[in-house]
């Protein structure tokens, strides 16, 4: 095993009481900041099923024969920002209004003439979400000759939107916090135990000692007790998680659809491992000979 | 193989060494003399990179110090042995690890570190205390351990700052006999001592300083 990876393994232990501390603020650091993301996730994954509820109805022109209807389909179907599109006839519309008036048909007697128009109903795609995009979309259709009226739902448009933005700069002002914050506790560490090794870092360097044997065992450790806080981040999470899994009950079924992404139990360990990296590397700063 | 050239060193406003010039060949053994604050260490440090001189040149085995990058700083020391005036042994590791540091560093494996740091102590007549840790030792053993450092790499110069410094008799004897046998093998030694008695007679060259200067390159 390479000698200073062996020199930081001795020195964690060695050290136990100021890494144990470190470790643990670490855990705590990432834990809040896995739970954030895990609670944001969720969310914008609920959020994320909003639009693609979120239809567009035209309503066409009286006038507006089947075969020029279908021209207008064929066209929006092209548009990148459409999932899906349905055409509904004149007869078509009536028929489904007189399905489901169904007992109270006899309301519709005596109309000889179809008074509906027909329509078409759009699907927006998930992942081309964006107002400015659905706007100019809409505004498009509006000036069509064919169209007579779009109903959209704006509002929620906009709601949708603006939740979206803020769900995601909240979580990257929270990350940008918590990792500095976190990088910080791996500086202190690593520029504490520098201090304490001192004179034996002076003696090696006097011995010969490239900068990077001396400083090898310090990043070594910094990222171990980066990791070590990481890995104790994600178990806290996996276990929180899974209580709020077995809390779930019919009347809170929100919890029962919480989904805790592999990838963030992964990352959590990783971003340890990097902010231990970059702390202890800040830490040793420039050696002098 | 050490060159000196004009040099001066200045602390503050003390000047530790001044116009220094001398040239030293491969494989001779060299006293450096004076008084005590004469700038013995100050000589020797210039030499290990501790200090670096105010004015003038020095090169060693063709290095030119002002020309010197800071990256080949470690791998110019590892021709240089040292045995510091303070010995600068670590207190928390054991003989054998605080000889076999100097090895680490330059990367070596545990099996090969294990024999050269058996051989360096056994040339220094301390093997059997090589788990003992250097507050147990008595100064004599102390001084031997930092001479068995300063050797284990096989550097082509070996630095001595006063190591026979507060020895009685028999210890003094016993550690020029070490270094007696080093230069034999073909080392370049310098040999820092205020003692006249280590020099007087032996027909070695001797560089006495007095004050900063150069006073005498002379046979002793
Ligand atoms: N780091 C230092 N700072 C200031 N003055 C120093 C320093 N090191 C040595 N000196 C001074 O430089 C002079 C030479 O010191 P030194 O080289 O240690 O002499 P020697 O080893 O011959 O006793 C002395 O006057 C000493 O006080
Ligand atoms: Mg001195």
């Amino acid at each position: 095993m390479n000698y200073s990876f062996k020199i930081a393994i001795k020195s964690l232990w060695h050290e136990r009481w100021i890494n144990l501390l470190s470790i643990l603020s670490i855990a705590v650091g990432l834990f809040i900041l896995g739970f954030v993301i895990l609670v944001l996730y969720n969310v914008e994954t609920l959020t994320r099923g909003a639009p693609e509820k979120f239809t567009v109805t035209l309503f066409l022109k009286k006038d507006v024969t089947d075969s020029k209807a279908k021209g207008l389909l064929r066209k929006i179907k092209k548009n990148e920002i459409v999932k899906s599109v349905k055409y509904i006839s004149k007869t078509e519309a009536f028929e489904e209004l007189k399905q489901s008036l169904k007992d109270a048909a006899y309301i519709l007697e005596g109309i000889d003439e179809n008074p509906l128009f027909p329509s078409i109903e759009i699907k927006l795609k998930e992942k081309s979400f964006d107002k400015d995009t659905i706007e100019k979309f809409i505004a498009s259709l509006k000036k069509d000759k064919r169209v007579d009226e779009v109903i959209y739902g704006q509002q929620l448009l906009g709601t949708i939107h603006e939740i979206y933005k803020s769900v995601k700069i909240l979580t990257i002002i929270v990350g940008l916090l918590f990792c500095t914050a976190i990088a910080f506790v791996c500086y202190s560490t690593v520029k504490i135990l520098f201090y304490r090794k001192k004179e034996e870092i002076e003696v090696y360097k006097l011995l010969g000692a490239t900068k990077g044997f001396i400083r090898s065992p310090f990043i070594f450790e910094g990222i171990l007790v980066g990791m070590l806080g990481g890995i104790l981040a994600s178990a806290g999470n996996l276990v929180l998680f899974n209580l709020l899994k077995g809390m779930s009950n019919p009347s809170v079924p929100l919890l029962k659809g919480v989904i805790l992404p592999e990838e963030l139990i992964l990352s959590l360990p990783l971003a340890g491992l990097l902010l231990g990296l970059v702390g202890s590397t800040i830490a040793l700063g420039k050696i002098k000979y | 193989m050490i060159k000196f050239n004009n040099v001066t060193k200045i602390y503050e406003n003390i000047t530790a060494l001044r116009n220094v010039s001398f040239s030293i060949e491969k494989g001779e053994f060299v006293y450096i003399t004076g008084p005590s604050g004469a700038g013995k260490t100050t000589l020797l440090k210039l030499i290990y990179l501790a200090e670096k001189p105010d004015s003038g040149d020095i090169s060693i085995a063709g290095w030119d110090f002002n020309a010197l990058k800071e990256k080949a700083v470690p791998y110019l020391r590892r021709n240089i042995g040292v045995v510091f005036q303070d010995f600068k042994l670590l207190n928390n590791k054991t003989v054998y690890e605080n000889i076999a540091i100097a090895l680490r560093i330059r990367g070596f494996k545990d099996k090969e570190i294990k024999e050269r740091v058996y051989d360096a102590l056994k040339l220094v007549n301390l093997r059997h205390k090589s788990d003992n840790y250097p507050p147990t030792l008595s100064g004599g053993e102390q001084q031997r351990a930092t001479i068995a450092r300063a050797i284990v790499g096989e550097p082509t110069i070996l630095i001595a700052d006063e190591p026979t410094g507060n020895l009685d008799a028999d210890n003094t004897a016993g550690i020029m006999k070490i270094f007696k046998e080093i230069h034999a093998k073909g080392t370049t030694v310098l040999f820092a001592t205020h003692n006249r008695n280590l020099f007087r007679h032996t027909g070695m060259r001797v560089l006495r300083l007095d004050s900063g200067n150069l006073v005498a390159d002379e046979i002793g």
